[in-house]
C-alpha cells in the first residue's frame, strides 16, 4: 500500500514536472524579451534608409547631364556606421544582448521555477531511497 | 553519521595517495597560467577575458576531477574484493556510497578552491581587480561538480570505467542544451525530447561568468537558489546510483 502511494506521488510530480519544463524564452514575459526596442531599431534603420536615399536624388538633380555619375559611398558609410549611430548604455538589453539577458541569473520569472524543480527533486530522490531500502528490505 | 565521516577521511586519505589528483590539478594550474599570458594587445577591459576563460576553464576542470576521481573508486574496490568485508559489517550500503562521496566531494572542493585562488592571483598579477562575486561563482561550480560527482558514481555501477568518461561527458554537453536545442538533435519525436530532457539538468543555471567579467551584480538570492538546485539534482543523482547500488549482486 506504502509503495503504491509512494509511486503515484512520484509519477504525479513527474507529469507536473513534464508539462512544465521550460526554456527561457518560451517563458519570458515581452517586457523581457524587450521587443519594444526592435520597433525602435528598425524605425532607426528606415528612417537612415529614408535619408540615404534623399542624398540620391539630390546627387542625380545636381548632376551635370552626360558626366559620369560616381557614386560616393564614403559619406555614406560615414553616416550608417560609427558610434553616433547606434549606443546603448552598458548593460541595457538591446538585439544584441539578448542571449546575454535570457540567461537564469537575469531572468526573475523562471526563479520559481527552480525552487520548484529543486523542491521535486528532493521529493523525488525521498521516492527513490524509499522504494529501494523497500525493495531491498524484502528480497 | 560518524561512520560515514570515517569512511569519508579514509577515501580522502586514499584518493591524495593517487597521482590523478595531483595530474589533474597541476593540468588546470597550468591552463591558468596559460589564459593569464595571453596578450591584451591593447584591447581595454583585458581582464574580462582572463576572468572568463579561467572560469571556464574551472569549470572543465570540475568535470575531469570527478571524473578522474570517481570512475574508479567501485571498479577498484570491487576487483579488489575490498567493497564485501566493507558493506557485510560496520557499513550499509548507503553509508558506503555516502562515505565514498563525501571523501571525493572534499577532494574536489579543495582543488576548486585551490583554482579559484590560482585565478585571483593572475587577475591581480595582471593589474585587474578581483570580482567580489568570485567566490560564489566558484562555489556555483563546485556544486555543478559535485553532481557531476554523483553521475559518475551513478555511472560506476553498472559500467565500465572507460565508458563511465565518455558518458558523464555527453550527459555534461547535452545538458548545456537549452530545451529547444535538444529538440533540435532528434525534431521527428519533439515529445520524447522534451521528456528526455527533463531528466537532464539545466547546467545554464551554474554559469554566471559572463555578468562576473562584465561587472553586474546578481542577487545573493540566486546563488542561493541556484546552489539548491544543484544540490538537489545531486541528491536526487544519489538516489538513483543507490538504488543501482542496492540492486547489484555483489557475489
Amino acid at each position: 500500500m506504502k509503495l503504491t502511494v509512494v509511486i503515484l506521488i512520484s509519477a504525479v510530480l513527474l507529469s507536473l514536472a513534464c508539462k512544465a519544463d521550460y526554456d527561457i524564452e518560451e517563458v519570458a514575459p515581452p517586457e523581457h524579451l524587450g521587443t519594444d526596442h526592435h520597433d525602435e531599431l528598425d524605425e532607426c534603420e528606415h528612417e537612415d534608409a529614408e535619408h540615404v536615399e534623399s542624398d540620391h536624388e539630390h546627387e542625380a538633380e545636381t548632376a551635370e547631364p552626360g558626366s559620369v555619375h560616381e557614386e560616393s559611398h564614403e559619406i555614406d558609410v560615414s553616416e550608417i556606421s560609427g558610434s553616433n549611430r547606434h549606443v546603448h548604455d552598458a548593460g541595457q538589453r538591446n538585439h544584441g544582448t539578448g542571449w546575454f539577458f535570457n540567461q537564469p541569473w537575469a531572468a526573475s520569472f523562471i526563479w520559481g521555477k527552480m525552487l520548484r524543480d529543486s523542491l521535486i527533486l528532493l521529493v523525488l530522490a525521498a521516492v527513490i531511497l524509499f522504494v529501494s531500502g523497500y525493495r531491498r528490505k524484502h528480497q | 553519521m560518524k561512520p560515514v565521516m570515517t569512511f569519508a577521511l579514509m577515501t580522502l586519505r586514499n584518493l591524495l595517495r593517487r597521482r590523478t589528483i595531483w595530474g589533474i590539478s597541476i593540468v588546470i594550474l597550468i591552463a591558468l597560467f596559460g589564459i593569464g599570458q595571453i596578450p591584451g594587445f591593447g584591447v581595454s577591459n583585458e581582464g574580462r577575458f582572463i576572468l572568463d576563460f579561467g572560469l571556464f576553464g574551472l569549470e572543465i576542470g570540475a568535470l575531469l576531477l570527478a571524473i578522474g576521481l570517481a570512475s574508479n573508486i567501485y571498479p577498484r574496490d570491487r576487483e579488489q574484493k575490498t567493497v564485501m568485508p566493507i558493506i557485510a559489517v560496520p557499513l550499509s550500503r548507503s553509508q558506503y556510497l555516502m562515505g565514498r562521496f563525501v571523501g571525493a566531494a572534499i577532494v574536489e572542493a579543495a582543488a576548486m578552491l585551490v583554482g579559484c585562488i590560482g585565478l585571483m592571483i593572475i587577475l591581480i598579477m595582471n593589474g585587474h581587480a578581483v570580482p567580489a562575486d568570485m567566490l560564489p561563482a566558484t562555489g556555483l561550480l563546485l556544486v555543478e561538480g559535485w553532481f557531476l560527482l554523483a553521475v559518475v558514481f551513478f555511472f560506476s555501477f553498472w559500467t565500465s570505467p572507460p565508458l563511465n568518461a565518455p558518458l558523464t561527458t555527453l550527459l555534461f554537453i547535452v545538458s548545456q542544451m537549452s530545451v529547444s536545442g535538444f529538440i533540435k538533435l532528434f525534431p521527428q519525436a519533439p515529445g520524447l525530447m522534451r521528456t528526455l530532457r527533463l531528466f537532464l539538468p539545466h547546467m545554464d543555471v551554474f554559469h554566471i561568468k559572463d555578468p562576473i567579467a562584465h561587472g553586474m551584480d546578481i542577487p545573493g538570492l540566486y546563488f542561493f537558489l541556484a546552489a539548491l538546485y544543484g544540490l538537489a539534482y545531486m541528491a536526487f543523482m544519489l538516489s538513483v546510483a543507490l538504488a543501482v547500488f542496492r540492486s547489484r549482486d555483489l557475489k
